[in-house]
């Protein structure tokens, strides 16, 4: 049964952009994009207890590394795409290899030092991502078919939204899936079990940033502009916050947070005066009365007002 | 670069790096007895200093009152915002999970709440500055050039720290503040209100980083970004341990030097990413820090 709505879902994201503006299709790809960053930190919050404060970092690698092959090399964005993962992935287990030796508020600390340090990165090489000109990114390419509006880009960006989903599903259902919820659970005990803390860390760092460098290229598909003001600590606020909101350590969570969060914070644009005490009233409240998440919240409420 | 010039360049960040070095040290001093209560690193600190500063800027500037007025309301309405904010907020996160991420991210929560609050008053539409209530007329230390306003700022950094350490070194609070640290089960037993010592410590907090807003706010361009200054403070507590109030201070002076002479000899434009290579360099060659003891693993 929970199939045929899947099912149904997909089929109505696919036709979308036949009924709807540019508009419409463009907020698509962007919270499409979101659910992909999303399941990244969750992956590594959510799964397996690390705190990760570099997330925006991993989107900036990816979407670097996508927009610049695709503008100067030409590589075809399937390419690019997998590509931007394995670099930021690459990138991402070098902080898991660092980050080892450390332990909550150490990690959170390190991983903000590291996200900020790639921003500069990202600001003050001039000659790679044009610093802070921004870089323009050409239009991705598939052996001569180019794709230039939203509406092109948008079979391709849900496409790679759906598959990153199912892979999430695989691996929370898999055998490092549990190493990694064991590890969050108690590393002792993990340790015990005959799971390698170590390399489960590691690995969940690396598909976390895979995840982020994707959703990056994702994002490098439908734009045609980067700059790194947007690639801050910010940005990973943006999505932790998405995570929190839909609930931490659930999948469902992940993604709807992404959606309805995504969707508060386009509609908080008309207002940006007061975006920020908006967020932080989000997050506090959350954090004060649904911990977690607001589809858990909904169903205690819901399951309180059927039973009395 | 030749020796003479080299040997004036240390004296100067030397003297710099020490008069901004001792704000950096009452922050991380206001971060670090939060974090060796509770657990909790306070990301809105930046920002509890921020608005701090805005307080005394509309009291002063826009209010033409006195100064002493000005010190205490700010004070006062610093210790009673963060501490009500521990007692009305943070209570009832620990309450509805007791997972310190949870607290974590509601200190963010309050960060993005008072940054947006005083961009709303539109006081920081424009950079400003707090008047300078001490000259500013230039001393030569050796061949280092100070005003007397960093001076000042020196000498009222140093007081408040050592108020701090007999606080808590010497009394009885200061003692239960610690006890709460170490151990809250045992604290309670003895008799230790957990929740009076939790306010106390941020009440506490919140004036210290009102203090140091005070004492930077004529020397920076205050925006309502200012706050930022606050991963200084991060990477002068990591420096020092986290959980040692001795080793902020130390980390403070050290990453206030480290970032003039960052600038003076490498460029104005690595001192951006230096506290960031800092805290990561620290955390990983020595992930204690300078003054904390050797990392315990508390429950399996």
């Amino acid at each position: 049964m929970r199939y045929i709505y899947l099912l149904v879902a997909v089929a109505a994201l696919m036709v979308l952009p036949m009924l709807t503006t540019g508009y419409v299709v463009y907020l698509a790809n962007l919270l499409l994009t979101f659910t992909v960053l999303c399941l990244g930190l969750h992956l590594v919050i959510g799964e397996c207890g690390q705190f990760s404060l570099a997330h925006a970092a991993f989107y900036g690698i990816g979407i670097y590394v996508s927009g610049l092959l695709s503008t100067h090399v030409g590589w075809p964005f399937p390419l690019s795409m997998l590509a931007a993962g394995l670099v930021a992935a690459a990138v991402g287990v070098l902080i898991g290899l660092a980050a080892l030796r450390m332990r909550d508020i150490y990690l959170a600390l390190a991983t903000f030092a590291f996200g900020e340090a790639m921003q500069w990165v990202f600001l003050n090489w001039r000659s790679v991502t044009g610093g802070p000109n921004g870089l323009r990114i050409a239009p991705a390419n598939l052996f001569g078919w180019e794709i230039i509006t939203d509406k092109q880009a948008y079979p391709v960006v849900l496409i790679s939204a759906v598959v990153m989903i199912a892979l999430t599903v695989l691996i929370a259902r898999a055998r490092i899936g549990r190493s990694f919820r064991a590890v969050r659970e108690s590393e002792i005990a993990a340790q015990a079990m005959g799971i390698d803390v170590k390399q489960t860390k590691l690995a969940a760092f690396g598909l976390s940033a895979f995840f982020a460098g994707v959703a990056g290229s994702m994002f490098a598909l439908y734009s045609t502009y980067i700059h790194p003001d947007s690639l801050g600590f910010s940005t990973t606020i943006l999505v932790l916050t998405m995570v929190v909101v839909g609930g931490l350590g659930s999948i469902g969570g992940a993604v709807g947070g992404a959606i309805v969060f995504g969707l508060i914070s386009e509609l908080l644009r008309q207002a940006p005066q007061y975006q920020e005490i908006f967020y932080g009233l989000i997050l506090v409240l959350f954090m004060m009365y649904a911990p977690k998440g607001l589809f858990a919240f909904l169903g205690d409420l819901w399951g309180r007002l059927r039973h009395g | 670069m030749d020796w003479s010039l080299f040997w004036l360049f240390a004296q100067q960040g030397l003297a710099s790096g020490i008069v901004v070095g001792s704000v950096y040290a009452l922050l991380a001093l206001a971060i670090v007895m939060i974090f060796k209560t509770s657990e909790v690193p306070n990301f809105a600190q930046g920002e509890v200093f921020m608005a701090a500063g805005y307080l005394a800027l509309f009291l002063f500037v826009f209010q033409g009152q006195p100064v002493w007025l000005t010190v205490a309301v700010t004070l006062v309405v610093s210790f009673l915002a963060a501490a009500l904010f521990r007692r009305g907020v943070l209570r009832q996160v620990a309450l509805a999970s007791g997972s310190p991420v949870n607290l974590v991210i509601a200190t963010l929560g309050l960060s993005y709440i008072l940054k947006g609050l005083v961009r709303r008053t539109g006081f920081g539409d424009t950079p400003r500055s707090f008047p300078a209530l001490v000259g500013t007329d230039s001393i030569m230390i050796g061949q280092a050039s100070v005003t007397r306003l960093d001076l000042a700022i020196l000498a009222a950094a140093v007081a408040v720290m050592a108020f701090v350490f007999w606080l808590f070194a010497y009394t009885k609070v200061g003692r239960a503040m610690r006890a709460v640290g170490m151990n809250p089960k045992a604290a309670q037993l003895m008799g230790v209100n957990l929740e009076k010592i939790h306010m106390l410590v941020w009440g506490l907090s919140g004036v210290v980083s009102a203090i140091a807003a005070l004492l930077i706010s004529p020397k920076i361009l205050m925006t309502a970004d200012m706050g930022s200054i606050v991963t200084m403070a991060f990477a002068a507590a990591i420096v020092g341990g986290f959980s040692s109030l001795p080793g902020a201070v130390v980390g403070g002076f050290i990453i206030g030097i480290v970032e003039n002479f960052v600038g003076l000899f490498i460029s104005s434009r690595a001192i951006a990413v230096a506290p960031f290579a800092a805290i990561m360099l620290v955390l990983i060659i020595r992930p204690q820090g300078l003054f904390g003891g050797k990392f315990a693993i508390k429950k399996v």
